[in-house]
C-alpha cells in the first residue's frame, strides 16, 4: 500500500517539494547576505542596553535595505494553503476520474486503503511544512532580534503554526472533493476557504482567543519595556483624565509619533498588546485551533469515503 | 447449484430516485450470466452492489456467501472486478498498474498477467493514458483476473470499444471460461455476442428484474406468432404477451409460452436471443401491456 499511495501522489508531492526549494532559493542567498549585514554592521552590538553612538542609523540602514524583501515574505503566508490543497489533489483526482472503483475493488480493504493514502499525505504536508518553516525561521532570525516575531505577517510563519494551516488547508479540500467529486472546483473553493478563514483569524480572531494585556504610561516618557518585541494591537493618546484624544492627519507631518503625542495629548498613551513572552503560548492556541478542525475534516471525509459512498 | 450471487429484494435509493428495486436474482456458480437491460436499468448499480462499492437501501445481497460490505477483507480477494470505462491510473505504466495488482492483492498470478499482455502485444513500459481503448480494457481485464478470481464481475467492458476490440475482450473472457471454473457476471447494453459467451440471461429493465433465467431456457420459451389480424385476449390467458405488434391484416405476438402454443390460428416460429431481449425492453412493463390488451 505504501508503494500504491506513493505512486499515486508523486507529481504533486514532488511539486510542492519543487515549490519549497524554488522558495529555498530565493531565501538562502539573501538570507546569508542578511546574516552577513548583520555582524557587519555590529547590529547585535545595539540592542543591549547601552546602545552605542550610531547605533540609529545602522539599524535604520539595516533595516531599510532588508525591508522590501521581508515585506515580500508575507506572501510566503499563502505557501500553508497551496501546498496542502495540492496534496489533497491525488485523492480528489481519483473519485473524480473513477479511478477509485480500481483501487476499492482489489483485495485491500476500504479502510486500510484510506489510512495508506491519507497517512502518506499527512506525513508529507507535516514534513513540508517543518521545512518551510525553518528555512523562514533561519532567514527571518536577524529581523526577529531588531523586530521581535509576534507581528501577523511573522507569526504566521515561525513557531508551528504553519503545520497546522497546511494540514487545515488539505483537510478542507479533502472534505469538499469527497462530496463534491470535482477536483479543480474543490481545490479553488478550499483554497478560497483557506484564505477567507486565516484572514478572519488573523484580524479577528487572534486577539480574542488569547486576551491582550493593556498598558498606560505617561506621553513624555518612553515606550515601556513590556511593549519592546510585542505585537501592539492598538495604541492611543488620551489627556490628562483619560479622555480620548483625536489626532488628524495633518498634525504629525513629521511622523514623530512621539514628538507628536507629546505636543497635541501631554497626558498618557495607552496601548493593547499581546507580549513577546506569549508568543508559544499563542502559537500553541492557534495550531490547536487550525490542526483540531483539520482532524475534524479529515474524520468526516474518512467517514464519508467509508459510508456514504 | 449454488449461487455466486443471491440478492433479495435488493434496492438502492439516490435521493427519491430508485437507482434499482426489489430485484431478486440468483446468479449460479459456474454460470457466465449476462445482465441486459438499457442504460439506467440499474446494471451498474448491481454490479456495484455486489462488490460492496455501494451500501443497499433496500434488502439483501450476498456473493460467494459473504457480505459484500461486512466481509470485505474475505469476499475482496476472490472477486474480480472490472468497473464501467475501465478506470485506471492513466499516468502509471502497464509495469506500474501490474506492481499495483501485485501490491495491493494477497493472491496474484504475475506471471499470467505478463504472458497475457505479451500475448496481446502490450508494451509493459507505455504509459496507460497512452494506451488504445481495447488495450486498456485488456489491462483493466488482466489485472481482474491475476487476482485469480472465482468471481469475475465486468460492468460494460466492451461498450465503448470498437466491434474489433470488443470481439478480442469476448474472446479473451472465453479463453479463460473455458480453461477455469471462473463464474463471470457481465452486463451489457449490447446484446449481440453475447449468446456466443453467456449461459444465462439477466435482463433488467426500469430497475426490476424482467427475466433471469438460463439463455436455453429462454429461447425455448420464448416464440413468435403470426397470424390474421387478431383479438389477443384468448392468447394472453394461457402465455405471456411480450409484445404485440399490428398491420392492418396481420398480428405478431412474441409471447413467453407456457408449454406448448397449440392454436391454429397462429403460426408458431422461434425467435433470436436479440428479438426476445428487444422485445422485453422495447415495451418495459408487460405488465402495463397486458392491462392495456385486456381493456
Amino acid at each position: 500500500m505504501i508503494w500504491v499511495s506513493w505512486r499515486e501522489q508523486r507529481t504533486e508531492t514532488l511539486i510542492a517539494v519543487g515549490i519549497l526549494a524554488v522558495v529555498a532559493l530565493l531565501l538562502v542567498p539573501t538570507g546569508i547576505e542578511m546574516a552577513r549585514a548583520y555582524d557587519h554592521d555590529g547590529i547585535a552590538a545595539c540592542l543591549g542596553a547601552q546602545p552605542s553612538f550610531g547605533c540609529g542609523d545602522a539599524v535604520r540602514s539595516f533595516q531599510d535595505r532588508f525591508n522590501q524583501i521581508s515585506n515580500l515574505l508575507g506572501w510566503l503566508t499563502l505557501l500553508p494553503g497551496i501546498v496542502g490543497v495540492l496534496l489533497a489533489a491525488p485523492f480528489i483526482a481519483q473519485f473524480e476520474s473513477g479511478a477509485y472503483r480500481l483501487d476499492w475493488t482489489q483485495s485491500i480493504t476500504r479502510r486500510r486503503w484510506i489510512a495508506g493514502k491519507l497517512g502518506l499525505s499527512l506525513g508529507v504536508a507535516v514534513l513540508i511544512s517543518v521545512a518551510f518553516i525553518a528555512l523562514v525561521t533561519w532567514w527571518r532570525t536577524p529581523l526577529v532580534h531588531l523586530n521581535g516575531r509576534m507581528e501577523s505577517s511573522v507569526f504566521d510563519s515561525e513557531g508551528i503554526v504553519a503545520v497546522g494551516y497546511t494540514l487545515f488547508a488539505l483537510a478542507v479540500a479533502l472534505a469538499v472533493g469527497v462530496v463534491w467529486r470535482r477536483a479543480v472546483a474543490a481545490l479553488i473553493v478550499a483554497f478560497m476557504a483557506y484564505f477567507a478563514v486565516r484572514l478572519f483569524v488573523d484580524v479577528w480572531l487572534r486577539q480574542r482567543l488569547t486576551p491582550p494585556l493593556s498598558a498606560t504610561w505617561p506621553a513624555r516618557k518612553d515606550e515601556l519595556a513590556v511593549l519592546r518585541h510585542a505585537w501592539v494591537i492598538s495604541e492611543r493618546p488620551s489627556d490628562r483624565f483619560g479622555n480620548a484624544v483625536v489626532l488628524r492627519i495633518g498634525d504629525c507631518p513629521d511622523g514623530n509619533l512621539k514628538a507628536c503625542f507629546a505636543a497635541h495629548a501631554p497626558g498618557y498613551i495607552h496601548a493593547v498588546y499581546e507580549p513577546a513572552s506569549r508568543f508559544w503560548a499563542m502559537q500553541l492556541v492557534e495550531f490547536g485551533l487550525f490542526a483540531g478542525i483539520a482532524v475534524a475534516l479529515i474524520a468526516f471525509s474518512a467517514w464519508w469515503i467509508d459510508r456514504r459512498a | 447449484m449454488t449461487a455466486a450471487i443471491r440478492t433479495e429484494r435488493l434496492g438502492k435509493r439516490y435521493g427519491s430516485t430508485w437507482a434499482l428495486r426489489d430485484c431478486t436474482l440468483e446468479v449460479p456458480a459456474g454460470s457466465v450470466t449476462a445482465l441486459v437491460g438499457p442504460n439506467g436499468a440499474g446494471k451498474t448499480t448491481l454490479l456495484q452492489l455486489a462488490i460492496g462499492l455501494i451500501r443497499p437501501t433496500a434488502g439483501e445481497v450476498r456473493v460467494l456467501d459473504c457480505a459484500p460490505r461486512a466481509d470485505a477483507a474475505a469476499l475482496l480477494p476472490r472477486v474480480g472486478f472490472v468497473a464501467q470505462d475501465h478506470p485506471l491510473h492513466r499516468s502509471f505504466s502497464v509495469a506500474e498498474m501490474l506492481k499495483l495488482g501485485r501490491c495491493l492483492n494477497p493472491t496474484w498470478d504475475e506471471e499470467a498477467a505478463r504472458a497475457r499482455l505479451a500475448r496481446l502485444g502490450i508494451p509493459l513500459d507505455r504509459k496507460v493514458g497512452k494506451l488504445s481503448g481495447g488495450q486498456q480494457a485488456q489491462v483493466a481485464l488482466t489485472l481482474a483476473l491475476a487476482k485469480c478470481p472465482e468471481l469475475l464481475i465486468l460492468d460494460e467492458p466492451v461498450a465503448s470499444l470498437d466491434p474489433l476490440a470488443r470481439r478480442e475482450f469476448m474472446n479473451t473472457v472465453m479463453e479463460v471460461v473455458s480453461e477455469t471454473q471462473l463464474t463471470v457476471v457481465l452486463s451489457s447494453h449490447i446484446v449481440a455476442d453475447l449468446e456466443r459467451v453467456c449461459d444465462h440471461l439477466v435482463i433488467l429493465s426500469q430497475a426490476r428484474t424482467l427475466v433471469a433465467a438460463p439463455i436455453d431456457e429462454v429461447l425455448a420459451g420464448h416464440r413468435l406468432l403470426t397470424g390474421p389480424r387478431a383479438d389477443v385476449t384468448a392468447v394472453a390467458r394461457f402465455h405471456e404477451v411480450i409484445r404485440e405488434s399490428h398491420t392492418e391484416r396481420q398480428t405478431s405476438l412474441l409471447v413467453h409460452a407456457n408449454g406448448q402454443v397449440y392454436d391454429a390460428c397462429w403460426e408458431v416460429h422461434e425467435v433470436d436471443l436479440e428479438e426476445i431481449v428487444l422485445a422485453y425492453l422495447g415495451y418495459g412493463a408487460p405488465l402495463e401491456l397486458r392491462e392495456a390488451v385486456a381493456s
